[in-house]
């Protein structure tokens, strides 16, 4: 099924979810070589992988957030406490507003430094704000910020998840997993 | 009678003789020089604030014409603060090795309408090549204006050196575009 239902994710939102951990996890390794690398041909390597990949995930997260309201979001187990709901709700929603931030601060820093960028050497990213060194230096800390924040909410969600999974022992970790896994 | 006719005659001559060409100098605040690379194949622009360019030119008789120009390296700028740290360094320009650029010209010639070249010798960090500047020439009551783009290949003057040698991230060529205003004088 390309739909969500009441039970389970439907193909296309497990397909989002698995595509952007890949591309979150990848992009997150690309970022900390990038930041930490000597001056060199591969540090701009890294940044330029590193820059297109984010204006990917920036992409991206817009249709995922669209086929998400567009959607029935599955129900979370009837047993679950009014605490894990809203540590849920909290994440679920960070998460979505740390895919959207990070980008956007990244190609803040991009503007500011006025390094000329295409993504993918394809599209010419445009400026969103002028050339100025306080701004990209500012921008750099926020976005390193919110990537801690970002790590932290991730070892949340990963954890949570394996908790349902293996301590609550419900559906929550299977039904977004790729095919068709239903616990009875 | 005859001898002042001659006369006339002769001062005639002298007055439609060859003219002379013009010395012209450059108005720095109308003149600009680009030099445009590329990173990861996309157009990093960068100018170069102070330059002079001198030149002897007579449009209807290039022959013969001499034009030099001297760049102070030094004043390049890429505005992105941290690319203009690196360029000073040994790697790139080398500022403190070389901080002046030379062109001059040993033949200029017509090449058509308003377009001309000149060709002659670039020294620039330490490397002298031979280059062809073609640019057009556009006369006005005032003065006049020379306009023109070439493209030089950054490692035949040993602009990036050792892992920046490579092409693929920072491009083998560079573009440099002018506009020079001059004025007689």
């Amino acid at each position: 099924m390309l739909r969500n239902d009441a039970d389970s994710w439907g193909t296309l939102a497990k397909l989002f979810h698995w595509v952007m951990a890949a591309l979150i996890l990848a992009q997150i390794a690309l970022g900390l070589m990038a930041a930490n690398w000597r001056v060199s041909p591969t540090k701009i390597e890294l940044f330029f992988w590193h820059k297109s990949t984010g204006m990917l995930i920036l992409a991206l997260v817009g249709l995922r957030i669209l086929w998400r309201l567009a959607n029935p979001t599955p129900e979370l187990p009837a047993d679950m406490a009014g605490w894990e709901r809203a540590a849920a709700r909290l994440s679920h929603w960070l998460l979505y507003a740390l895919m959207i931030a990070l980008p956007v601060t990244g190609w803040i820093v991009n503007s500011a430094s006025n390094v000329p960028f295409r993504i993918f050497w394809l599209i010419p990213l445009p400026a969103i704000v002028g050339p100025d060194k306080p701004t990209a230096d500012l921008f750099e800390r926020v976005h390193g910020g919110l990537f801690a924040l970002l790590a932290l909410v991730l070892v949340a969600h990963i954890g949570a998840a394996l908790r349902h999974h293996f301590v609550k022992r419900n559906t929550v970790l299977v039904r977004m997993l790729p095919g068709t896994w239903r616990t009875p | 009678m005859t001898k002042v006719r001659s006369l006339l005659w002769l001062c005639g001559l002298l007055l439609a003789g060859p003219a002379i060409a013009a010395d012209w100098k450059m108005d720095p605040a109308g003149s600009t020089l680009e030099f445009i690379a590329t990173f990861e194949k996309t157009e990093a622009p960068g100018v170069f604030k102070e330059f002079d360019a001198r030149l002897r030119f007579d449009p209807d008789k290039p022959a013969g014409s001499r034009l030099d120009v001297t760049v102070k390296v030094t004043s390049a700028d890429m505005n992105i603060p941290d690319v203009n740290k690196e360029i000073r360094g040994k790697d790139w320009f080398d500022y403190s090795g070389f901080p002046q650029a030379e062109f001059h010209s040993t033949d200029l010639r017509r090449t058509g309408g308003n377009r001309y070249v000149a060709r002659g010798t670039l020294v620039l960090k330490g490397a002298k090549q031979a280059v062809e500047v073609p640019f057009t020439w556009t006369g006005s009551a005032d003065g006049a204006v020379m306009e023109g783009e070439l493209t030089v290949k950054r490692g035949a003057f040993g602009i990036g050196t050792g892992e920046w040698a490579a092409a693929d991230v920072i491009g083998a060529d560079v573009k440099v575009k002018f506009k020079v205003k001059l004025r007689k004088g």
